[in-house]
């Protein structure tokens, strides 16, 4: 380790957010080439930290040396003059520009030249260096998110990047494009480049990365090599406690109890005369049972959660609930949609308010058709305790919250409901370990309360691994299948249209 | 020539100097609200030049000091706008509204104070003699048939505009500093990135806006008349406003929209005096109509003008969203 140069220290970096600690006294080491992994769960400071590398934060302490140089901090130009690059999660670019002009914003130096050839040099040696064709001309906004990624690349490396800081980049890829980011980072640190690579996701980091830092709640807790580690143990130091992913441990045997939720030949047309989203479905699900549904994105998931969640009806067939009791009775539902952020939560409004979205008309919430604001917070605390939902004060937006706490709420105002039938779209999408664990333990929790459950999920570990009964959508067709009677492989199968 | 050609000579002159002053706010509103700032306070700014400019000069006694007051005077309105709706992080449609108030309102005082003051040392408050700019034909070119008279026989603030049109045309479409005022307002996290100061950008941008709609104001007092009254800009402003929403937040369109207010202007102008004097019996026939009604015109014509063409185009995505996004 000390005979290879540091390419980048960081000591004693601390950061506030309003009396909140985010970072706290983090010394971090990083040698020259090879890509370095900066690891740990949503809202453990990562991202802040490389803000406060490229310059985009300034830290309340510490100091950021390049290659032995100190760096002015709290300015993107300076850290850009010392080399450091960076490509955030959420790509910095204008849509409505096109990709020279968005390099030529990013990097150019006179504030008059639109096409200056030292630039146009730069792009073209690296876009043939990582084998990557870009159609300059063409909006950023029509691209791909794997392009624009691409182009952000380009741009950071143009900047005369020798530090490349990727934040989280495979967050919005497919896996063929994360295998193509993963080659095209190896080729860069083969040119002596030094690769920051931020993840929430282990197993990817883990293949990726030769050294690894792991942050936990704004402190660092490991710094070494990754084969120093056993995925466990990398696990059991990114969320601070032992982490078992919830499974089912008895298959539900109530094959007797009537269903909660019948569907019988359902289908479902978006437009009057269009081809039919959903065809003939037919399915049920029982009270104490997780009915899992597996598919891949786009195969009319989006419609069958909005014909179960009442968003639509369904254009033939019927939809039954509580079947054998007197015609349709409204069932209690609780719903965690597929957009948490579109769906679920009104984002600029604060915790309590969304977690009393469903029940702030009734007792005792509201009384004579006042809101009795005593009792929604006295009903909020209690949720935040008990669903742990890591927050300042209930009135912050809920937007200010990282993505794993958002969902929290989603879950602590659906489930608190005593629900009978609940549908999950997706619910762990976007989360960490431990956020997932703990949002696939509460759905067993509410089976165990004798709810109904409609998991409809893309990740088909997850889903195996807590779910009764599975059923399989493809192209609007749904399988139902014979788990556990079959293999994950055979399902794999059948989700891609095989038999 | 033909009298009818005459007359489209003279109609087309004096759009061109009726559309002179809101060409010249409209390009300032138009990189203000490229960056991501709408100012509908545009009529107080242009109040505001048109009574420094009217001040001034009836002070100095030299039309150009009064034309920099107007500029200064719109940029102290840009300041206080800035410093309220860019780092106050106000509502822009509130703040701008407050600063159309401001401009009315402190116009119309200041005007009173001024001739109150002149009067006691016993000055005229009109201008001095020669104080006041008057249209300056360009050698040669004024003798070009059509376009001569109607280009090249204005006011020498309307060669400015339009080598200013011009110029923002080029910063707009052709330089690295016309990507930056457009991410201002499309994309400013992309600014940030890069390294671009988001807040003092915007406030820039402002402040060009200002000295322009001061300018605009300087050109209807101390140019196109040699006078001031209250609200003498008649809602001028706010049409500058409309016709940047109606040329799509592009140059062009601008120009064009603020031309055609101007003829439509410049021909109710013509019909209220001709409907007198001519002999025409349709025309002569108008004289019961109230002049109210010709000094509608123009108006019903931007807002049928609006309502008919502007078919829903996107303008820059972070008009009135304050940055940063997130107070922290």
């Amino acid at each position: 380790m000390a005979a290879t140069p540091l390419a980048l220290k960081l000591t004693g970096i601390s950061k506030t957010f309003r009396g909140v600690s985010a970072l706290e006294d983090v010394t971090l080491e990083v040698a020259a080439g090879g890509v370095h992994g900066i690891l740990g769960e949503n809202g453990a400071g990562k991202t802040t930290l490389m803000n406060i590398i490229a310059g985009l934060l300034r830290p309340d302490s510490g100091r950021v040396e390049v290659m032995g140089d100190p760096v002015p901090l709290g300015s993107v130009r300076a850290g850009r003059a010392q080399g450091i690059g960076m490509v955030h999660q959420h790509f910095k670019l204008v849509e409505n520009q096109s990709v020279l002009d968005n390099l030529v914003l990013a990097v150019g130096k006179s504030l008059f030249s639109r096409s200056p050839r030292r630039l146009l040099r730069d792009i073209n040696y690296w876009c043939r260096e990582l084998n990557w064709p870009l159609d300059l001309d063409v909006p950023v906004g029509s691209l791909a998110v794997g392009r624009q990624q691409r182009v952000e690349i380009i741009k950071a490396l143009c900047g005369g990047g020798k530090i490349l800081i990727l934040d989280e980049p495979t967050a919005a890829l497919t896996p063929a494009e994360v295998d193509e980011l993963a080659l095209a980072v190896a080729g860069l640190t083969r040119a002596g480049m030094t690769v920051l690579f931020i993840s929430h996701k282990l197993l990817e980091a883990v293949r990726i990365c030769r050294t690894i830092s792991i942050l936990r709640r704004g402190k660092l807790v490991y710094s070494g090599t990754t084969a120093d580690l056993s995925v466990d143990q990398i696990a059991e130091k990114m969320v601070g406690a032992k982490v078992d992913v919830p499974r089912l441990t008895q298959l539900a045997g109530h094959t007797e109890t009537p269903p909660m939720l019948e569907l019988v030949d359902v289908e479902y047309r978006a437009k009057k005369r269009g081809p039919p989203v959903l065809k003939q479905i037919n399915m049920t699900v029982r009270p104490y049972e997780i009915l899992g549904i597996a598919g891949v994105d786009g195969n009319g998931q989006s419609a069958l959660a909005a014909l179960i969640s009442g968003a639509v009806n369904p254009t033939a067939g019927r939809i039954v609930h509580r079947s054998g009791g007197h015609g349709n009775v409204p069932i209690r539902l609780g719903y965690i949609p597929e957009d948490r952020h579109k769906e679920a939560l009104v984002l600029p409004l604060p915790i309590v308010s969304n977690l009393l979205l469903r029940s702030y008309r009734q007792r005792p919430f509201a009384r004579w058709r006042f809101c009795r604001f005593g009792a929604w917070r006295k009903h909020s605390a209690d949720l935040v305790r008990q669903y742990d939902i890591r927050c300042r004060r209930l009135e912050d937006a809920v937007a200010t919250l990282s993505g794993g706490n958002q969902q929290k709420i989603v879950l602590a105002r659906e489930l608190s409901q005593q629900p009978e039938l609940i549908l999950a779209v997706n619910p762990t999408r976007g989360l960490d370990v431990g956020a997932t664990a703990f949002v696939l333990r509460q759905l067993l929790e509410a089976r165990e309360r004798g709810a109904a459950i409609i998991l409809i999920h893309g990740d088909l570990d997850e889903l195996l691994s807590i779910s009764d009964r599975v059923a399989v959508i493809h192209r609007g067709t749904l399988t139902i299948t014979a788990w556990p009677d079959t293999t994950p492989a055979q399902i794999g199968r059948l989700m891609l249209g095989g038999m | 020539m033909t009298p009818a050609q005459n007359m489209l000579t003279f109609l087309s002159r004096q759009a061109v100097t009726a559309a002179t002053p809101m060409i010249l706010a409209g390009v300032g509103e138009l990189v203000g609200e490229l960056s991501g700032v709408i100012n509908i306070g545009i009529e107080g700014t242009m109040l505001m030049g048109c009574i420094a400019a009217y001040t001034v000069t009836g002070v100095s006694g030299h039309g150009t000091v009064g034309l920099l007051a107007a500029m200064a005077a719109g940029m102290v309105m840009a300041v206080i706008f800035a410093a309220t709706s860019v780092w106050g992080r106000a509502d822009q449609i509130v703040a701008g509204t407050a600063m159309d108030l401001l401009g009315v309102g402190l116009s119309g005082m200041i005007w009173m104070m001024y001739q109150n003051w002149r009067e006691n040392l016993g000055f005229s408050t009109a201008l001095p003699r020669g104080s006041g700019f008057s249209a300056v034909p360009i050698p040669v070119l004024h003798d070009i048939a059509y376009l001569g008279p109607v280009l090249f026989d204005q006011y020498a603030l309307c060669y400015i505009t339009i080598g200013l049109c011009v110029v923002i045309w080029w910063v707009l479409r052709r330089t690295r500093l016309g990507l930056i005022i457009r991410a201002l307002g499309d994309a400013p996290e992309a600014c940030h990135a890069a390294g671009v100061r988001v807040r003092l950008g915007r406030s820039l941008c402002l402040l060009f806006a200002g000295a322009c709609s001061g300018a605009a104001g300087a050109y209807l007092s101390i140019m196109q008349t040699h006078a001031f009254a209250s609200d003498m800009t008649g809602g001028e402003g706010f049409v500058v406003l409309a016709l940047v929403i109606f040329g799509r937040w592009k140059l062009p369109g601008l120009i064009g929209g603020c031309l055609f207010f101007g003829l439509i202007n410049s021909l109710q102008q013509t019909l209220q005096t001709a409907r007198y004097t001519s002999q025409n019996a349709a025309l002569h026939a108008l004289t019961h109509v109230p002049f109210q009604f010709f000094q509608m015109l123009p108006y019903l014509a931007a807002i049928m003008a609006l309502a008919i063409m502007s078919r829903k185009a996107p303008g820059p995505r972070y008009i009135n969203v304050p940055w940063p996004e997130v107070k922290t």
